[in-house]
């Protein structure tokens, strides 16, 4: 077993041994949409659809900034962090190792909020709703890369809670746009075209910001 | 001191290019046509939207090398880019709403350059928080080293997917129905002024900050040998 | 004359203006050991989290194998274990999957087999499936050292060893921390007093405002004394 594979299981473990990571980011997911039916009160039809997307997205982010600083702050009881930091462990491999967990839960939580959309804004389970996966698994991606560094940061600074969705949130932004876009355009049933063009954009995103993290985590990781 | 001769000779630069540039905002360039008088806030608006993206890449840039390098003048270097840009970004939100107003009716519109900027200057925002938190450290160079050059890399991608989720934003003049770009050779030769007289104002101001910064270390320094000597004074 | 396996070099370092530690210097070879004795906020842990490239000198070195403790490559890291007052243990991990989790970080061959073999020798056999989360503070002492351990690293860094464990497993830990030495690695340990290590045969050093000093002479012979007189015994 090699030692992302080992940080990687040890999080997860952690995580059945009653973490409450998932289920916690399943209710944040729950709240959000709530809130969020009250907020825009949506009709059917094209305009549901759009409601819809936008409020997946919102509970997306939402849940993924919990995800992501629970990822890393598994690591600071006990000091834990810094002996992974002082042991043969790749920075890399590290950040590569939190990253899968970030995601892994927010992927949890996104099946759920899918169903939950749904149910709330009275859509119906088809082929539709089977085409906003890729587009929420690449988001939840994107947004873990980012999100996975900047907690990073926030996790060392007293009263840091504040500056990773003061930080992730307009940096998540282009993927935002084209996700929350290409969701409604699968929910509305447009042509494969438009809905591909905002697919790419969450690519390139996903690209830049995993390799970014890759690269500079270990100056985020390296203690004072 | 050559620096502060330097600082001076840039402080009068920037006084005289101001004066021509003020001169031919106000007096010489024509009034344009469709949008009247506002329209001349274009000459600030654009040159302020420049140095504040330029300045974002200094941020970027000062980060790669304060990382590669680990030299605390980096730092100072960026954190002063910092602070300048924000306020030629804040600069940029303002002139931009107050030339929205008259022209469109609304304080604010979400086309795809006044977007990009609010995102931008979200980003410093955030910047410049992280930096009053992580205080005075390495910690915190080291932080907002990463921030910047992360935020850097995010920019190209805020402006393509703004651009592709609208575009209303006018094309940079329109003289006449559906005309495009600058028509009168001195409404160009009024903004190219413009942009060396803000320019100018940004480096001179950079300088002023980053000198700023350099003393504050160098104060640092100096403290701790002082207290290392009073602590060698006391061994003996 | 083995080259040094633990060195610190005119090492200082300051928390803003305030200094901590004032050129120290310090040279551990293999198999010998290094007390670092002083009182609380004398500078012991910060001297431990230098060496073990937690933290970065300003000025001076702090080397390893001869290598700068900060930029220690991976098949060098594999050869130190660090134990510091933070027991670096998954609380909700059992004793046993804390172990398995280092072992497999740090290469060991047959992991499950190693993490019993070390349980057992910190006498922590039969709490192997218990979370760490209930433990007592001296069994999750005797964990952290085996968890230090069990790479069987060739330069051992201990901040306070003894600190919360009763005398059998204070006996317990010298006699690990005796059997590195014997296989030829180089300890340095804290301590708020020197006892228990100058029976061990370490080498006394006072930390004081900042400045590590050596013992008294008439101290050392004692303690030299005392360390060869143990090793007759045992």
């Amino acid at each position: 077993m090699n030692s992302f594979t080992a940080v990687l299981r040890k999080d997860l473990l952690l995580e059945v041994r009653g973490g409450q990571s998932t289920v916690a980011l399943g209710a944040l997911s729950l709240l959000v949409l709530v809130v969020l039916v009250f907020a825009f009160n949506p009709g059917g039809g094209e305009q549901g659809a759009e409601a819809a997307a936008g409020a997946l997205w919102v509970a997306l982010v939402f849940s993924g900034m919990l995800g992501a600083t629970r990822a890393v702050s598994a690591e600071s009881e006990n000091g834990c962090i810094r002996a992974l930091l002082i042991s043969p462990l790749d920075r890399a491999a590290l950040y590569a190792a939190k990253l899968a967990a970030a995601f892994i839960f927010m992927a949890v939580a996104e099946a759920a909020s899918i169903v939950l959309m749904v149910l709330f804004f009275n859509l119906e389970f088809d082929a539709r709703v089977m085409r906003l996966v890729p587009a929420v698994l690449l988001g939840a991606l994107g947004f873990a890369a980012l999100a996975t560094l900047l907690a990073g940061i926030s996790s060392r600074l007293r009263g840091g809670d504040l500056v990773l969705p003061l930080l992730a949130v307009p940096m998540f932004v282009p993927a935002l746009i084209a996700g929350v876009k290409a969701s409604a355009a699968a929910l509305g049933g447009a042509p494969m075209g438009e809905f591909a063009v905002w697919l790419k954009v969450l690519v390139a995103f996903d690209v830049m910001f995993v390799a970014a993290g890759y690269l500079l985590f270990e100056y985020v990781a390296g203690e004072e | 001191m050559s620096g502060r001769g330097v600082r001076l000779g840039l402080g009068l630069v920037t006084g005289a290019l101001m004066l021509v540039a003020l001169y031919m905002v106000f007096v010489y360039v024509p009034t344009e046509a469709d949008q009247g008088i506002v329209q001349r806030i274009f000459y600030f608006h654009v040159p302020c939207a420049w140095v504040a993206f330029v300045s974002f890449a200094l941020v970027a840039i000062a980060g790669i090398f304060y990382l590669w390098l680990g030299q605390q003048v980096w730092d100072d270097l960026g954190y002063a880019a910092a602070e300048t840009g924000m306020v030629f970004c804040t600069l940029v939100l303002v002139t931009g709403s107050i030339w929205a107003k008259p022209i469109w009716g609304a304080w604010w519109t979400w086309d795809s350059r006044l977007t990009t900027t609010l995102i931008l200057w979200l980003l410093y925002g955030g910047y410049l928080m992280l930096r009053a938190m992580a205080g005075d450290s390495e910690q915190g160079a080291r932080f907002g080293a990463v921030v910047g050059i992360v935020a850097a890399i995010d920019v190209p991608i805020v402006i393509v997917s703004v651009r592709l989720w609208r575009t209303i934003h006018p094309a940079v003049l329109v003289t006449r129905q559906g005309g495009h770009g600058l028509e009168d050779p001195r409404m160009v030769a009024t903004l190219l002024v413009s942009l060396a007289a803000f320019t100018a104002l940004f480096i001179w101001i950079l300088c002023l900050r980053f000198v700023t910064l350099r003393m504050h270390t160098r104060l640092g320094a100096l403290a701790r040998s002082l207290a290392l000597a009073e602590a060698a004074a006391q061994d003996s | 004359m083995t080259a040094a396996l633990i060195e610190a070099r005119a090492l200082g370092k300051s928390f803003g203006p305030t200094p901590v530690l004032r050129d120290v210097n310090l040279s551990v070879e293999a198999g010998r050991g290094a007390a670092v004795v002083g009182a609380n906020g004398a500078g012991k842990s910060t001297l431990i989290r230098l060496l073990a490239g937690l933290s970065a000198p300003s000025p001076g070195a702090a080397m390893l194998f001869g290598e700068p403790a900060r930029s220690l490559e991976p098949a060098l890291r594999r050869r130190v274990g660090l134990l510091s007052h933070q027991s670096f243990l998954y609380p909700n991990l059992t004793a046993r999957e804390n172990l398995e989790f280092y072992a497999t970080l740090y290469g060991v061959e047959g992991v499950r087999a190693a993490a019993i073999e070390w349980l057992e020798r910190v006498a922590l056999g039969a709490a192997a499936d218990a979370r760490v989360r209930g433990f007592s503070r001296g069994m999750e002492q005797r964990l952290a050292l085996a968890r230090a351990m069990l790479a069987r690293p060739d330069v051992l860094m201990l901040d306070e060893p003894f600190a919360a464990l009763d005398a059998d497993g204070a006996a317990l830990a010298a006699a690990l921390v005796r059997e590195a030495m014997d296989r030829g690695c180089a300890v340095l340990a804290s301590a708020h007093s020197a006892a228990a290590l100058e029976e061990l045969g370490f080498a006394v050093l006072t930390l004081s405002r900042g400045k590590l000093l050596r013992a008294e002479p008439s101290a050392m012979r004692q303690s030299a004394a005392r360390a060869s007189l143990a090793r007759q015994v045992s």
